[in-house]
């Protein structure tokens, strides 16, 4: 089965380091769409990412910083980078090695097919 | 609105005379719903006049809301009804250093340091505010030694140099203990932006518990007008925002550079 979100999670699951990448709606954290290595437990990614993303958004908001774009959160174990645009968020999940520079450029170029 | 609001709305809307009007009301200053958990406080505080996390709950939203007097006076309610309760000293403390009684915030802080030992970033606050009372002192009783003394406002100056940039850090209760927010009319927002974004550290810490990944070292997000970087810090969060014309990795370098400043400044790892 194919979606419209098939292309991008080929592209962005094919970086070194990276072990799943989805597309959650924020307000539900629900996936829409996941590319994901066996062992990543996709549900749960999807819905805490998008609860900080959103979270973020909102504190960004009150702060009077304006929209949030990108979002990263380097742990001992991992990455998570988050990017979200008219109510979905692309949910990255990473071994710590990846390049999180070549992979944001990557996710908020592929924000741009959201419309 | 977060599952745990909309729970606790609906619990207190089935039983207004609930007691859960105090988890409600902290969730939503959490959640940087100020005026809305003044209301929920407030009222909940009309009815349960005499339960001190009522009396605290509304004492924090009166910080948030600039109201340090209205603060005060709750804090002062709460050590009537619960002597020695940790968080009302420690509020206590904060609220008589932003007024300027020295001598009371020390009174405070010491006792809410001796409540709690292991409160770093209190005792980080307590040693600004015997600087403080230093640097007040008139020169024929200053002290036989030189002593370094540091403005916990301007903490981080050395490392963001006159660059717009600005870094504050927070204890776990979301209270500013060194850095500022300054706008360009002079106003320092530190408190309000801290409110909002410490927020996010609380979230990421709920993830991390469910998820498995250790422990999270550093948080990174780019909004419209300014990049955001945080990590833990003494039980708190450092926080560094610049406009969104410096580039992210500087932003990044900025954030070790202020945890190295907080580490040298408590004489301790951050």
């Amino acid at each position: 089965m194919t979606s419209p979100f098939t292309t991008l999670l080929a592209s962005l699951i094919r970086h070194r380091g990276v072990t799943g990448c989805m597309v959650v709606g924020e307000a539900d954290g629900m996936i829409v769409d996941s590319s994901l290595q066996i062992g990543v437990n996709g549900d749960a990614f999807a819905a805490l990412t998008a609860s900080m993303y959103r979270k973020a958004r909102r504190a960004a908001a009150a702060a009077g910083f304006g929209a949030t774009g990108f979002f990263e959160l380097d742990a001992e174990g991992g990455r998570m980078c988050a990017a979200g645009r008219n109510d979905l968020v692309i949910v990255v999940v990473a071994e710590p090695r990846v390049n999180v520079g070549l992979l944001r450029v990557e996710m908020l170029k592929a924000l741009e097919s959201f419309g | 609105m977060s599952d745990d609001i909309r729970a606790l709305s609906e619990t207190l809307a089935a039983d207004p005379s609930s007691v859960v009007f105090v988890q409600l009301g902290e969730a939503l200053r959490r959640s940087g719903q100020v005026e809305l958990a003044w209301r929920v406080a407030t009222r909940g505080l009309e009815r349960h006049a005499q339960r001190a996390d009522a009396h605290d709950l509304v004492a924090r939203i009166a910080i948030d809301r600039g109201d340090f007097a209205r603060a005060r006076r709750e804090w002062e309610s709460v050590l009537i009804l619960a002597p020695g309760h940790g968080g009302a000293q420690k509020g206590l403390g904060f609220v008589c250093f932003q007024q300027g009684d020295l001598d009371e915030a020390a009174r405070y802080l010491r006792a809410a340091l001796a409540d709690d030992p292991r409160d770093h970033a209190l005792a980080a606050a307590l040693d600004t505010v015997r600087a403080s009372q230093l640097d007040r002192r008139p020169i024929e009783e200053g002290p036989t030694v030189p002593a370094v003394v540091v403005d916990a406002r301007t903490l981080f100056n050395e490392v963001l140099g006159d660059a717009p940039q600005t870094a504050i850090l927070l204890d776990a209760d979301g209270y500013v203990v060194a850095g500022q927010y300054l706008t360009a009319d002079g106003r320092d927002l530190g408190a309000d932006i801290g409110a909002q974004l410490s927020g996010v550290s609380d979230e990421a810490n709920r993830a991390m518990r469910h998820l498995g990944l250790g422990r999270w070292h550093q948080i990174v997000f780019e909004a419209e007008t300014a990049s955001v970087a945080m990590a833990p810090s003494g039980g708190g969060v450092l926080l560094v925002a610049a406009p969104r014309s410096v580039p992210l990795g500087y932003v990044r370098r900025l954030l070790e550079r202020s945890l190295e400043r907080v580490q040298r400044w408590m004489g301790r790892p951050a």
